[in-house]
């Protein structure tokens, strides 16, 4: 553990060496099935590739990926506007804070997988399910956030405006709103990144229970479950993981751009 | 001061009392006890349990995330203490990590149940994928930060290398390690019941499923409760610990 004492490796080396890993390693992968003969059994990565290949272009993940995409979207909406009023209203009114903090604590800290059973019995398998699951794990971010970011806007801020005369609606505009933003923001990725998450988890939990009672590919999650147990399609699996870790790295990309491009006064 | 004592007290009762009279109403307006089981009925479905299977089931899987978040979380400390001693192992570590973070652990389920089958090896996988990252990133993140400035003067006045790493740099990285085990553990959790259900055949998650199976909502409801309180208790846990550490020095309470 000397990292403090030891000199930093030339860019070069800091790029080329783990490239030159994976290559090795996927080479040797490679190798590895084909010689024990387990293709089918294990995935290897030419089959990742070509299966890759094949269910981008039938257009099979991209038609699954919009179904899930779209629940992940309404879903963060809901989230968004049950858990940004919510956490404005605890986070400004301390009594509040400390009459429903044990249960808001409490309902997050269930998985929101957990209520897969109730959502199935409220609201059906098809989709809505889902979205509720998905909806549940997107409040709590916004709601954590937004409850922070009230209560750590500079008091000086405040009195500096009222002191120059600013109305109640200037002190909206120009303090309160650009100074949560940058922290409802963050709390907005999280959201994005559990409800991407939980929709998968609900739609696998969904897709084995319906597995065998006709075809219902929805989502993502319906699937993986569908290759798994009927067309056994140990590659494709492998493609449709690398594929959802892909989603999550552009969805996160995309917002960070976008923050910086709204949010120009934020420096974090 | 008595007045705001007692107000101290009740204020985080109203709370639960508001949400309990709240689920009693909607009960009583749906009037089906299968579709919203009523506060009591689950009560009693919970007392059952607690004489049946449910110390059982949680006695799972806190044993999956023993096995599960233990070797996660020793395994992402270890892997971030080696990235932090060698540049080059560092070189390697980081992006492999960065590559395989944004692949949520439920993204693994299905291929997890190939390998493993169904069974608890799904959820301990689940478990230990999950924890390796947050703990890898915070504890490597707080090697970064060491003071150098403390580093140098540590060594200039004549310590040797252990003494350095045992007296300056593992208390200065001790917070992150806390802070990333917190971490841990919270997608951990998550990952525990989203393994049970989906790929498990024992643990709490996994019997939610298995009361679904028979149409006992009310168990499922008590289940779903005890899930939640379970996760709150094992946080409760580590913010404990944590807060025990930046007692016992102030300064590293910071970046905890």
């Amino acid at each position: 553990m000397s990292y403090a004492l030891t000199a930093p490796l030339p860019t070069r080396i800091r790029v080329l060496l783990p490239v030159a890993v994976l290559v090795i390693a996927t080479v040797l992968w490679e190798i590895a099935v084909r010689s024990t003969r387990s293709q089918g059994l294990m995935p290897m990565p030419s089959g990742i590739a070509l299966s890759g290949f094949e269910l981008t272009r039938s257009g099979v993940i991209l038609e699954a990926m919009a179904g899930s995409l779209q629940r992940v979207a309404i879903g963060f909406v809901i989230g968004a506007l049950i858990g940004i009023p919510l956490g404005l209203a605890v986070g400004t009114l301390r009594p509040l804070e400390r009459s429903l903090r044990p249960v808001l604590d409490g309902l997050r800290s269930i998985a929101p997988i957990a209520w897969i059973p109730m959502a199935i019995l409220w609201l059906g398998v098809r989709g809505n399910a889902a979205l509720f699951v998905v909806s549940y794990a997107a409040t709590f971010p916004f709601l954590v956030s937004a409850s922070q970011a009230v209560r750590l806007v500079d008091p000086r801020l405040i009195d500096a405006a009222r002191a120059l005369g600013a109305s109640r609606w200037d002190l909206l505009r120009a303090v309160l709103v650009p100074s949560t933003l940058p922290m409802l923001f963050t709390g907005a990725r999280i959201a994005l990144a559990f409800a991407w998450g939980s929709i998968i988890a609900a739609e696998l939990a969904i897709g084995i229970k319906i597995a065998g009672q006709g075809r219902n590919v929805a989502g993502i999650g319906q699937l993986m479950v569908e290759t798994l147990y009927v067309k056994r399609d140990v590659d494709a699996l492998v493609f449709y993981m690398l594929a959802i870790g892909i989603v999550s790295l552009a969805i996160d990309a995309g917002l960070r751009h976008l923050q910086r491009r709204v949010l120009p006064w934020d420096r974090q | 001061m008595t007045i705001t004592r007692i107000m101290r007290f009740v204020e985080p009762l109203i709370g639960v009392v508001g949400v309990v009279l709240l689920w009693m109403l909607v009960a009583r307006l749906a009037a089906n006890a299968t579709l919203v089981p009523p506060p009591a009925v689950v009560w009693q479905a919970f007392v059952a349990m607690l004489d049946g299977d449910l110390p059982r089931d949680i006695l799972a899987s806190l044993a999956h995330l023993g096995v599960g978040y233990g070797l996660g979380v020793a395994t992402g400390l270890a892997l971030a203490l080696a990235a932090g001693s060698s540049r080059w192992l560092e070189a390697v570590l980081d992006p492999l990590a960065e590559f395989l973070r944004p692949i949520s652990p439920i993204a693994w389920i299905p291929i997890a149940i190939l390998m493993f089958g169904v069974g608890r090896l799904v959820p301990i996988y689940l478990i230990f994928y999950a924890s390796l990252f947050p703990i890898f990133v915070s504890t490597l993140d707080g090697i970064r930060h060491v003071n150098r400035n403390l580093v140098n003067a540590a060594q200039s006045l004549g310590a040797s290398r252990s003494t350095v790493l045992v007296h300056v740099i593992v208390p200065a990285v001790l917070p992150s390690i806390v802070a990333g085990a917190r971490l841990s553990l919270g997608v951990a959790w998550m990952a525990l019941v989203a393994g049970e259900i989906v790929g498990g055949d024992s643990g709490i998650g996994w019997r939610i499923l298995w009361y679904q199976e028979f149409f006992q909502m009310d168990r499922v409801m008590a289940a779903i409760l005890i899930v939640g309180a379970l996760g709150l208790a094992a946080d409760s846990v580590l913010r404990s610990l944590q807060r025990a550490l930046s007692r016992v020095n102030p300064s590293l309470a910071s970046g905890a």
